[in-house]
């Protein structure tokens, strides 16, 4: 059976890909910052220096930012697209008990790691990945 | 909610990648309308029940029904 044209949509990407776009983006920044830091530490790169590599390095998360978002909002398959909501919402909901309970036990004096904030931005981006595992799962 | 997609698919002969492609969404998609993993949006399943010829409440019934 011949199907209108006005049923056919172009491929979707996929979620997988769509994350993996947004961590290769988180991935520039961290080593951004890293850079930064070595540099402060040996004097290599006056402040300045340091800031417009600081901005450059964020730059692609930014535009990660804008084509995740836009690509949520209006190109991904409406089950991918539930998928990511589930993992975002996950990710946030999990992360407030998971940061007081952080933030209580290290007043408290329990011998916990201090974070810093490369660690403060990688923890949101494995939540996401966990909470659209899970998501992934119940779909199957 | 229950649903006649995998008799329909078979009666056109279609892989579950065929009709994806026809509705424009993914085959998990596909995938998981069939085995009741996921309940299609209102857009969907009409596009589902255009695809087929049919009316909604013939291609997809509450669980009770």
């Amino acid at each position: 059976m011949p199907t209108p044209d006005s049923l056919r949509t172009p491929t979707q990407p996929s979620a997988r890909r769509l994350y993996g776009l947004y961590l290769a983006a988180l991935a520039a920044a961290l080593l951004g910052n890293l850079l930064i830091r070595f540099s402060a530490e040996a004097g290599r790169l006056p402040g300045a220096g340091r800031a417009v590599l600081g901005i450059a390095a964020a730059a692609p998360l930014f535009a990660a930012a804008g084509l995740f978002w836009r690509l949520l909002a209006r190109d991904l398959d409406e089950l991918v697209q539930r998928i990511v909501l589930e993992g975002l919402a996950f990710a946030l909901i999990v992360s407030v008990p998971l940061t007081a309970l952080y933030l209580n036990l290290r007043a408290a004096g329990v011998g916990l790691p201090r974070l810093d904030p490369p660690d403060l931005l990688m923890a949101p981006a494995i939540l996401v990945a966990l909470g659209i595992a899970l998501a992934q799962r119940r779909y199957q | 909610m229950k649903n006649a997609l995998p008799q329909l698919r078979a009666e056109h002969g279609w892989s579950q990648g065929d009709l994806a492609e026809r509705l424009g969404v993914s085959r998990q998609t596909v995938n998981a309308l069939e085995r009741g993993k996921y309940d299609p949006s209102l857009p969907l399943a009409f596009r589902i029940a255009r695809l087929f010829g049919q009316s909604i409440e013939r291609i997809f019934a509450a669980e009770e029904d």
